[in-house]
């Protein structure tokens, strides 16, 4: 299990917003939570990657408690989460290469291992041509994948997706879902994925947790 | 049609109340003995004296920007980004030296290092020699001025932080520490707005008028000041306003060339941006944010309170009308601002017009000169015997009010507008409204928030103002700067600082009204 999280709260304003959640994440599986706008998706995301401190309950990542209660155990940058926002946030005043280097860098690795290890994920997203670009140069889809390379070249133990394709339009999301699927299968990597978009659900997931008022009401596996 | 009316109107007032005496003085100033020459000019530039006061004015304006935001940069970002205790109390602090006239906290510096001041009462008069030399030199000036401006570069850098997406700094949190995501993501991301604050302060130093002459240190409007108000040498305080002027086109230009396009991800403020914690070293922290806090405001305002016990009778006989006057000037002048600013602001957000671009830039560049620079203008335009009127009446300070702060409520203005979706306005265009009453019931109450900021902005800029006021006020019409600023040589000190403390007072109310309005309305 790469992620255990157990009886897990949260609270805004008094205003409970995760209520006593329980669930597993399995290595390489492509989960998908589901569920209405405002459910707190973000928010559970968001405390597994540490970017939100939970008040009640537990979160383990590979057996390892990275937070307990309201304490934050391992911070953030320790965690080994990736994690695409909704608006990729790539940093816009650094290159391509820029943008992938800025993680290992702050983890300490040496330059070489930083240079092979870029390449290679680079070459596998098929965007060696565009190592030097800016942020701003790509089309939607180029950016998408840089986000994504920009996480799985830290090697995470799992990437967290909250609703990458909510803004574009269906044709570009039907061909962006394809290549999420082909890159789940050139990295193995485990998936979390958030969406409140049903179609999308079915055609991703190899799991699907229906929540609602930050509860889950139901879990299936779409054939 | 009304629109265009509108709008091309409040720039026009603004060309012809605050540019056209400019470019007047610029004209005048290749005219000698009637004719056409290069006179003025030869006479400056031959002096070594110009010299000195350029290489004075220069080096006092970069040292203090730069300073600025080596101190103001980290600031803003420990009172936005971290989880300091006292944040908004320390930001209030801050901002008070900004918003009092700069020469009364050199007054307040002059009785606390003077060589009659509470350091050379506590630790002899040897020790209070050396502060006093230290206070009357390049050094004084500049701390006086740094921290003075400091406020500048804080509230800018905390500005631009918060629109910053919160996203970038939580992808880079993933992987790293706080560190290297301030060193490599949010600061670089804001560089424009640093940058753009250092022109700002290094601007505004520059035309600084009160603070060097009180401190004798040599500049070049102290210096135009005095040949126009000392000796009467019109000439020589058009050339000297020349230089002026062409630095503050230039520092203009490089605002407009490199700064302004390069603002990356701006305008979605989300509350919920991640805060440093601070953990071990928050103690560190706060004792460095209130030592400095201590030694640039609370010390010496202090002083300035304990100096003028005693001091208000005479303080208040002596110059109740100017309080009385200063009140009204700047409630006047503020009005006036906000309705040219406001127009001006709509026009800037809404790029209505291809003038806007140049209408803001006029404002920006007469928001930089120097206020003695102004004054000069305004007085050459107006001192002719058809329009003594206004030469002789509160309307050339008004004039001047106008001239150098509409920048600032078209700015604060536009920022406000900036927050109100164009679908708004759109909508109600689609049912039918006209222009003026889609402003009046739509656009406007939307953005009381903003039209009364940049009024409270507004009134305390004019109530400080001491550049413009001091060089174009008529007999018995001064305003409480300038009265304290006249009586300074021969009144006794505790009556000197008690005025001080009264112009204090009064200015904090504005602040206060302001702190209000950003705190508790929505609008
Ligand atoms: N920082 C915050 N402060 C207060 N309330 C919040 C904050 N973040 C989210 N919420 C509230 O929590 C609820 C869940 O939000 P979120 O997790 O973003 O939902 P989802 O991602 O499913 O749309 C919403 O009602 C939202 O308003
Ligand atoms: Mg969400």
């Amino acid at each position: 299990m790469v992620i255990e999280i157990e009886h897990l709260h949260k609270f805004y304003n008094g205003k409970s917003v995760i209520r006593d959640l329980s669930l597993n994440i399995d290595k390489s599986e492509r989960l998908v939570i589901l569920g209405p706008s405002g459910c707190g998706k973000t928010t559970l995301l968001r405390m597994i990657a540490g970017l939100v401190v939970p008040d009640r309950g537990y979160i383990k990542i590979d057996g390892n408690v990275v937070s307990k209660d309201s304490k934050i155990i391992v911070e953030p940058e320790n965690r080994e989460v990736g994690m695409i926002f909704q608006d990729l946030a790539l940093w816009p005043h650094m290159t391509v290469y820029k943008n992938l280097e800025f993680g290992l860098k702050a983890k300490g690795i040496i330059r070489e291992e930083r240079e092979s290890r870029i390449d290679e994920v680079i070459e596998k997203i098929r965007m060696r041509e565009f190592k030097n670009a800016y942020p701003a140069e790509l089309s939607g889809g180029q950016q998408q994948r840089i986000a994504i390379a920009r996480s799985l070249v830290l090697k995470p133990k799992i990437l967290l997706m909250d609703e990458p394709l909510a803004h574009l339009d269906p044709e570009l999301r039907l061909v962006l879902q394809k290549e999420f699927l082909k890159l789940h299968e050139d990295f193995g990597i485990t998936v979390c994925y958030v969406t409140h978009n049903r179609d999308e659900a079915y055609n991703l997931a190899t799991r699907i947790i229906f929540i609602e008022h930050g509860e889950i009401l139901k879990v299936t596996k779409p054939i | 049609m009304l629109r265009v009316f509108v709008l091309l109107g409040s720039v026009l007032l603004l060309i012809f109340i605050g540019f056209i005496p400019i470019l007047f003085l610029f004209i005048k100033s290749f005219i000698a003995d009637g004719r056409f020459s290069f006179q003025n000019y030869e006479l400056l530039f031959d002096s070594k004296r110009t010299w000195i006061l350029l290489l004075n004015s220069l080096s006092l304006s970069s040292a203090t920007a730069f300073i600025t935001l080596i101190l103001g940069v980290p600031l803003g970002v420990l009172l936005t980004k971290t989880d300091l205790p006292l944040k908004r109390f320390f930001i209030i602090l801050f901002i008070i030296p900004l918003i009092i006239s700069p020469y009364i906290l050199s007054m307040a510096w002059f009785y606390t290092l003077g060589r009659g001041g509470v350091v050379a009462g506590l630790l002899g008069e040897e020790i209070g020699a050396i502060t006093s030399n230290f206070l009357f030199s390049f050094y004084g000036v500049l701390f006086v001025m740094v921290s003075v401006y400091l406020p500048v570069a804080i509230i800018l850098t905390m500005t631009y932080l918060r629109t910053l997406n919160p996203a970038l700094e939580e992808a880079a949190r993933l992987s790293s520490k706080w560190f290297y995501i301030l060193r490599d993501i949010s600061l670089p991301l804001i560089k424009p707005g640093i940058m753009l604050s250092g022109l700002i302060v290094f601007v505004l130093t520059l035309g600084e008028l009160g603070v060097p002459l009180f401190l004798r240190f040599d500049v070049f409007p102290a210096e135009s000041f005095l040949q126009f108000s000392a000796f009467y040498n019109f000439n020589a305080a058009i050339a000297m306003a020349i230089p002026l002027g062409i630095i503050t086109i230039i520092v203009l230009i490089i605002e407009r060339r490199f700064l302004r396009k390069k603002v990356f991800q701006f305008g979605m403020t989300r509350m919920d941006y991640l805060i440093i914690p601070l953990k071990k070293t928050k103690p560190i922290f706060l004792i460095a944010v209130g030592l400095i806090s201590s030694i640039i405001v609370i010390l010496p305002l202090s002083v300035l309170i304990a100096k003028s016990i005693g001091g208000y009778p005479e303080a208040v006989k002596n110059s109740v009308d100017s309080i009385f006057r200063s009140l009204f000037y700047a409630g006047f002048g503020a009005t006036l601002l906000v309705i040219i600013g406001f127009p001006m602001g709509y026009m800037l957000e809404h790029r209505a017009y291809r003038f806007y671009y140049t209408a803001d830039s006029i404002a920006v560049f007469l928001f930089g000169l120097p206020g003695a620079v102004i004054g000069i203008g305004l007085i050459g335009m107006w001192n002719t015997p058809s329009t003594n009127f206004i030469y002789t009446s509160m309307l050339i300070i008004l004039f001047g009010y106008i001239a150098q702060y509409t920048a600032l409520s078209e700015r604060i203005t536009a920022s406000a507008l900036s927050q109100i979706p164009d679908s708004m306005e759109e909508s109600a265009q689609l049912a039918g409204a006209g222009w003026l009453r889609r402003l009046f019931y739509i656009v406007i109450p939307l953005s009381k928030r903003g039209i009364i900021s940049s009024w409270l902005v507004g009134f305390i800029f004019c109530l400080r103002d001491l550049g413009i006021t001091m060089m174009v006020y008529p007999p018995q019409m001064d305003t409480l700067p300038v009265r304290i600023f006249t009586l300074m040589a021969n009144s006794p000190e505790e009556t000197i600082a008690a005025l001080c403390v009264i112009m204090f007072a009064i200015t904090l109310m504005p602040l206060g009204g302001l702190m209000v309005i950003t705190r508790y309305m929505r609008w």
